[in-house]
């Protein structure tokens, strides 16, 4: 078995995959994790529920203290990477502690982006959700907050509107596109989600851009281009997140938007490996490598990695973009890309939330490509599955004028070999 | 439908009509060579289980023993994941928000009986056991089956 240096470098889901991976697929040599986090790993994505009070803090943290000890790992946490060089194969940690690797794996996820407005950055009412640290600052913000400015309608953004209304906060939630969810959702189907969180009280402006933050003692001043202000004594800013990879500066790593992988986890160089939200692999829809940041796909991808590095040849074909999030009643799903254009493009929905589940489904050339679900979810395990396979729907529903019912999709799919 | 309404017995489900299994129809082909099937579906208990990779708290998981995967119910948040990651459509949501879906029947087969819906089946199409011993089972019912007939003509 290979007894070569493993680094980790990074402390969420694909990391911890990683180091698990490796020690399962037999590999007995020192593993070394860096991280500028203080102890054990914290998963972004449960945030939301402790903040609704419906789990503790602890719960947060899904891999335990202990995790570390069993699988024989030496930690290096609290200590950020200053420098990575892959030609001499050594990480330089913040205060100047050297450490050398054979093999190397960069998963140090993404963190918020803010937009360039003057003044939101300094702000002490303007707070992201990424942290574990952040996820306490916010907390304590929430608690003494009576108006809250969400930038950005993301799915974060509307998870957080639902908290803060939930705790009689009142919201107002801007996006400087022209609907809600703008990456996850198609327009008809924002409008949809729009109008149904409208009813439930949440002050909506889109097209909106925030251009300064007047800043004062108990709230601050919000004003856009064109002239509009608001008012808030808490801003959540929810425009989506950048990978973590300054730290590769100078060096020769193939980068576009995230550190590119092969199907292996593989970087352009030689014993550099990244996973997780840092690393952009394969949209098994687009063909195109992008960043797909879900926590299961970067557990998958850290795994990928973790095995590769102990030597074995494993391989993880990709993934597409899906989310299913929960918010003021209803469930809501996004797989593929609803907003796909071409010029064989067929887009079918049915319109009225009141009569029970709403479904939209983007067909390119008769394969289905994006699909947004309200409610009725059901079939959606099964619909990612036909997205991925690329399975030709015209061949069975014929030109595809009307929507499928729920039971044609049923039948459709059980009778696609697994 | 016996196996869905074993399983809503099984598991208190009488609620909202949900069960654990569901039943697809499958109707191919037209006359003279319609043909008839149904599809008896509930969690496969993969080996490589997606739900178990993307669950974000680590609540379900996969019992050592026999490969069966379960779901800490304290520990589900009721992230709906698992609904995405499942091809088969396996989770269900009951009232409480949190995902429940087949558990094999465990404490039945850990005092050796069937799962409830393999018990009940009429036609016998159900069946348990890991892959081997349940294609052995199909070998020695095909075999059964053709080796009858020639019994009858020629004689023991």
């Amino acid at each position: 078995m290979s007894a070569s240096n493993l680094l980790v470098i990074g402390n969420g889901g694909a990391a911890i995959h990683a180091v698990q991976a490796a020690r399962t697929a037999g590999h007995s040599g020192p593993i070394h994790m860096v991280s500028d986090t203080p102890g054990r790993a914290f998963n972004p994505m449960l945030s939301p529920y402790y903040l609704a009070g419906k789990i503790h803090f602890d719960d947060c943290f899904p891999f335990g203290e202990g995790f570390y000890k069993g699988y024989d790992i030496t930690c290096h946490f609290g200590s950020p990477v200053e420098v990575l060089n892959p030609n001499n194969r050594e990480v330089v940690l913040s205060g100047g502690k050297k450490l050398l690797y054979d093999k190397c794996l960069v998963a140090t996820g993404a963190r918020p982006i803010f937009p360039s407005a003057s003044g939101l950055r300094s702000s002490r009412h303007a707070f992201t959700l990424r942290t574990a640290e952040e996820t306490i600052l916010l907390h304590e913000a929430m608690t003494k907050a009576k108006s809250a400015l969400i930038l950005g309608a993301s799915l974060v953004g509307v998870k957080l509107a639902e908290i803060l209304d939930q705790r009689g906060v009142k919201v107002t939630l801007v996006d400087i596109a022209d609907q809600i969810l703008p990456h996850a959702a198609h327009p008809d189907c924002a409008a949809l989600l729009q109008n149904h969180l409208t009813q439930k009280g949440v002050e909506i402006h889109l097209g909106w851009t925030l251009e300064w933050v007047e800043e004062h003692e108990q709230e601050a001043y919000f004003h856009f281009q064109g002239g509009e202000t608001l008012k808030a004594d808490l801003c959540l800013v929810c425009i989506g997140v950048r990978p973590n990879l300054d730290f590769l500066n100078g060096s020769d790593v193939e980068v576009d938007q995230g550190i590119l992988v092969d199907h292996r986890m593989c970087t352009s160089l030689e014993g550099l490996y990244a996973a997780g939200d840092v690393s952009q692999g394969r949209n098994l829809l687009s063909g195109k490598k992008e960043i797909i940041g879900l926590w299961g796909n970067a557990c998958y991808q850290g795994r990928t990695a973790g095995l590769n590095m102990a030597g074995q040849r494993t391989t993880y074909p990709g993934a597409i973009p899906d989310h299913i999030s929960t918010f003021f009643g209803l469930a809501f799903v996004h797989l593929g890309n609803p907003n796909h254009r071409g010029n064989d493009v067929t887009i079918l929905s049915n319109h009225d939330l009141s009569q029970g589940p709403y479904r939209l489904m983007v067909f390119d050339r008769g394969i289905l490509v994006g699909s947004n679900l309200i409610n009725g979810f059901e079939n959606a395990g099964s619909l990612k599955k036909a997205m991925i396979r690329k399975l030709n729907w015209s061949e069975h529903f014929g030109s595809l004028k009307n929507l499928p019912s729920d039971q044609d999709i049923e039948r459709f799919l059980a009778d696609i070999p697994f | 439908m016996a196996c869905v309404v074993a399983c809503q017995d099984e598991n208190d489900l009488y609620g909202d009509g949900q069960s654990f299994i569901h039943v697809t129809r499958l109707e191919k082909g037209n006359h003279p060579s319609a043909s008839l099937a149904f599809i008896s579906l509930a969690c496969l208990h993969c080996g490589d289980a997606p739900c178990l990779m993307v669950c974000p708290t680590g609540a379900i998981y996969k019992r050592d023993k026999n490969g069966i995967v379960d779901v800490h119910q304290d520990l589900c948040v009721g992230c709906h994941s698992c609904a995405l990651a499942c091809p088969f459509g396996a989770p269900r949501y009951l009232e409480d928000g949190k995902m429940s879906k087949c558990h094999f029947c465990v404490a039945r087969l850990e005092r050796g009986l069937e799962p409830a819906c393999v018990r009940v089946c009429p036609t016998r199409a159900m069946g348990f056991g890991t892959m081997d011993s349940l294609s052995r089972q199909k070998v020695e019912k095909a075999s059964t089956f053709i080796l009858e007939p020639l019994m009858k003509i020629a004689g023991p």
